[in-house]
């Protein structure tokens, strides 16, 4: 009886440390947020998002979410798909190149193109003769996002495909099926929901990106600038009714983000039960 | 042999297959000949070979040096689906996210065939496997036996010429694997379909095989009937294999045998050693040895008795409906014959008080 009982007061005092915690470190915060935002009133609050340069700023931040979203979730099953059902040389070192970008500071990410794709590069005469301007432009910001999250949506995949076998698959050939009618057919409905849970996580993290993309994007107001470059530029300069502000664009799109999430994760896990 | 032409005929030829997975010699050398409509198992301890035979037969895995026939037709650079098989896997690999039909369905919509022909075709083999009334379940509402049956008509569906079945009994609980073994037998034998199918398990190739090659480390020990590997063992390894064997050095101790070679053993099995409760003997009431009952285990249609013989615990069955014998009794052991193994050499040796009796007579 007394172990139970104690049982009972750890857990509760586990429940209290997690929700202190939370309070302390994200409640209270996103409170603060909300408040200083709102510190100039209302209307104050709507100029600052309404601002032309906040709008422009929220838009490149979803124009490079997505195509690094879009090209993340391409290679990103490719990569996964490869590394999980065909066995080949130097098949360790691409997984564990594919865990890179999540070691490497995001800041040395951004130098890394700098010197890949700038002026002093080897790369650059070629771009400069095609007219391709990367670093300082929109491609650039692109570039240092997708690296960034590289790892998100095949760190999701792996485990689910390593999980699968290849039997289902081998069974497929056997009976003449294509590579490409096999992933459709058999692979593609294994790792749906964790594809899109990839793709969610992905997409959060993209939207936040800030080191990397700080580097590369020459920060010029209205061009390459994304939101949380923006709000950097609005707090530096001591506007915080503007940083807040375009701080709770952010995070709603984050909190849209969190829900999208929750229902994924509800639906997959029911539709895995049901196929277990 | 047989005249009857081209039933007989070789319908799967390995020659000279190897087969390498990095430092491991998996495929050492093997040379099997497989007739046409039989049903051929490949046995075999864990890790001897047998799955990589069958993987490089359906073409899932390639030779290192060797050539596989399939109906007159070297396939070593034709693709597995080209090849004409059908294949159950161990897990059965159904399609998790698919219907029972849309399983079955699967191979014959690869082949772009009409609709109304797949429909009518699943149809036909639901009702062969008796699966009726299943089609729009998913593979994780059925039962263990129910899976094993799907899966055997997906591989079925396209009407491949041949069936290989890798380990197809092991994932199924004990008392509906006999059903499904008995089932499975009937089945390929009514379709008179080229099957071969992997097990490790002696009773089950015995039992559904009408042919058995034995896999041993790589190599293929022995190719036959049932009957002609329990009564003529080719290698030492499948007299031990096949049979509850056991292994005897000293057996020159026994009485009427003599020892031969000095490094031969003697394998003893079961079947031929006869228990007889003190006096019950009357034929061979003279050759009789004396020995302890160690142990007796019931095993439900009879008894298996162990007894102490020399040194050696030498098993025998009997028949409940015999007079009981108890652990410790002294009874009276009569060994018939003993396999004898030197190097390898395998020599069948009978008692030699019946050679004597059958001059006398």
């Amino acid at each position: 009886m007394k172990v139970e009982k104690d049982k009972g007061i750890l857990k509760y005092i586990l429940i209290l440390l997690s929700f202190t915690f939370l309070a302390v470190f994200l409640l209270l915060p996103l409170f603060y947020i909300v408040v200083t935002a709102l510190r100039d009133g209302i209307t104050g609050y709507v100029q600052a998002v309404t601002d032309a340069y906040a709008v422009k700023a929220a838009l490149l931040t979803i124009r490079a979410t997505f195509w690094a979203v879009a090209v993340n979730t391409v290679v990103g099953v490719a990569a996964a798909w490869c590394v999980t059902k065909f066995a080949f040389k130097g098949k360790k070192l691409l997984s564990t190149f594919i865990d890179l970008p999540v070691t490497v500071s995001p800041i040395i990410a951004g130098l890394i193109y700098v010197l890949t794709f700038g002026r002093q590069g080897d790369l650059y005469q070629y771009l400069d003769a095609w007219g391709i301007q990367i670093i300082f432009a929109v491609p650039g910001i692109v570039l240092a996002t997708i690296f960034v999250t590289f790892p998100f949506i095949s760190r999701e995949l792996i485990p689910v495909l390593t999980a699968q076998g290849t039997d289902e698959e081998e069974a497929a050939a056997l009976m003449g099926a294509g590579t490409f009618t096999i992933f459709r057919k058999v692979t593609l409905p294994h790792i749906k929901w964790a594809l899109l849970y990839g793709v969610v996580l992905c997409t959060a993290r993209a939207m936040g990106e800030f080191g990397a993309v700080s580097v590369l994007s020459g920060h010029l107001r209205g061009k390459t600038n994304t939101l949380p470059l923006y709000i950097e530029l609005l707090y530096q300069g001591y506007d915080f009714t503007g940083a807040f502000a375009a701080s709770s664009i952010l995070v709603i799109m984050a909190v849209i983000v969190l829900i999208l999430r929750l229902v994924l994760e509800q639906k997959g896990k029911k539709d895995q039960e049901r196929n277990r | 042999m047989s005249q009857s032409g081209a039933d007989t005929a070789a319908y799967v030829e390995l020659k000279g297959i190897n087969k390498h997975f990095k430092d491991y010699h998996a495929s050492k050398d093997v040379n099997i000949t497989i007739p046409r409509g039989k049903l051929v198992a490949l046995l075999g301890p864990s890790g001897s070979g047998k799955t990589t035979i069958l993987r490089m037969i359906a073409g899932l895995e390639n030779p290192d040096s060797g050539e596989i026939w399939i109906d007159g037709r070297k396939v070593n650079n034709i693709p597995g689906s080209e090849r004409g098989i059908g294949f159950v896997f161990q897990s059965y690999a159904l399609f998790r996210y698919m219907t029972v039909y849309d399983n079955i369905a699967f191979g014959l919509r690869i082949k772009k065939r009409p609709e109304e022909e797949i429909k009518n075709r699943v149809k036909e083999l639901l009702s062969l496997i008796s699966c009726e009334g299943l089609e729009k379940r998913y593979p994780s509402q059925l039962s263990g036996g129910q899976r094993q049956r799907v899966a055997f008509a997906r591989a079925l569906a396209p009407n491949p010429q041949l069936l290989l079945l890798d380990e197809p009994f092991a994932a199924i609980d004990a008392k509906v694997r006999l059903e499904l073994r008995t089932w499975l037998k009937e089945m390929i034998t009514r379709l008179r379909i080229t099957s071969i199918f992997v097990t490790h398990d002696q009773d089950e190739a015995i039992e559904v095989a009408d042919e058995i090659i034995v896999t041993n480390q790589g190599r293929v020990e022995q190719a036959g009937t049932p009957r002609e590997l329990y009564m003529h063992p080719a290698t030492s390894f499948v007299a031990k294999f096949i049979g509850n064997s056991i292994e005897v050095k000293n057996f020159e101790q026994f009485r009427f045998f003599e020892k031969s070679g000095k490094d031969t053993v003697a394998i003893v099995r079961p079947e031929h050693v006869r228990v007889f409760k003190k006096g019950e003997s009357v034929q061979y009431s003279r050759s009789v040895e004396e020995a302890v009952v160690e142990d007796i285990i019931f095993r439900g249609s009879s008894l298996e008795i162990r007894v102490r013989l020399h040194g050696n615990l030498i098993s025998s069955s009997r028949s409940i409906t015999d007079p009981m014998i108890e652990i410790g009794e002294t009874v009276d052991v009569f060994i018939y014959t003993l396999f004898l193994v030197d190097g390898d050499s395998i020599t069948l040796v009978r008692n030699q008080s019946l050679k004597e009796e059958s001059v006398f007579i």
